[in-house]
């Protein structure tokens, strides 16, 4: 195998199946929504129309953004949020942001720490949330195309029915949009939960997300 | 760690032309 790969195995592997699934998700979309065109009498779109539609782009989105605030979430909960013997909790005595010599900040920094861990100021704390504010961006990002996107399907649909169409202000309050986002938060909160809780007893052979099988039932943050 | 950057950056670059992608489509078909 090469070293390149070797080395990316996890970003490319997932990348691939994000890709195979984006496809899967586009030509099936595209079945459904000719589907539901040939119930209603209506005429059949192109492929290369469902995929540049808002339809298409809002289911995209609003999975996305589900994603995104989950691991957004997930890193700011596990900063002070703790659970006992779970190996996705810090140990019990580390809640918080913790002191700069356990985070080799400053004068702590390593050799090889980046140079914003060693800079101090406004640059050390901006790299400190670095992962949060890009993992954040992208959640609101995405939100907001789902808004954006799914106004044009609302009204869409409004006028198909001979209904007004809405403002922007106004489709951020509508049932549909609220049940699109919040069916996705549901599931994504439980399987947050269900990690948290599930690792304190459960394990995974050589997986880093899970203690080492040995570990008590008690040790809590430890890796496989 | 030259390919490693090389891949943090295609994730990056790609999520943000999505995201851009979506949202000027949601906006012209306004």
């Amino acid at each position: 195998m090469p070293r390149w790969l070797k080395d990316n195995g996890l970003s490319i592997g997932f990348g691939l199946i994000f890709l195979a699934s984006l496809v899967g998700q586009a030509i099936s979309g595209h079945g459904s929504v000719n589907h539901d065109a040939a119930l209603h009498s209506g005429d059949p779109i192109s492929f290369w129309h469902y995929v540049t539609s808002a339809v298409f782009w809002t289911d995209v989105m609003e999975n996305w953004q589900s994603e995104y605030l989950q691991f957004t979430l997930y890193i700011l909960a596990t900063v002070w949020l703790l659970q006992r013997g779970s190996n996705e909790s810090k140990q019990m005595d580390k809640a918080g942001g913790e002191s700069d010599e356990d985070q080799l900040l400053g004068e702590h920094a390593k050799r090889n720490s980046p140079l914003w861990a060693k800079a101090g100021g406004w640059r050390t704390s901006i790299y400190s949330n670095s992962l949060v504010l890009v993992m954040g961006t992208i959640w609101l990002l995405s939100w907001l195309a789902q808004s954006i996107t799914g106004r044009i399907n609302y009204n869409s649909t409004q006028l198909d029915h001979h209904a007004s169409p809405v403002s922007w202000l106004t489709y951020i309050t509508t049932s549909d949009f609220w049940n699109r986002t919040l069916q996705n938060w549901q599931s994504e909160f439980l399987a947050v939960g269900s990690m948290a809780i599930l690792t304190v007893y459960l394990r995974q052979r050589g997986s880093p997300e899970s203690k080492p099988v040995g570990a008590p039932h008690s040790a809590t943050g430890t890796e496989g | 760690m030259r390919s490693v950057r090389v891949m943090f950056w295609v994730y990056l670059v790609l999520i943000f032309a999505g995201l851009a992608y979506a949202i000027a489509l949601g906006l012209l078909e306004h």
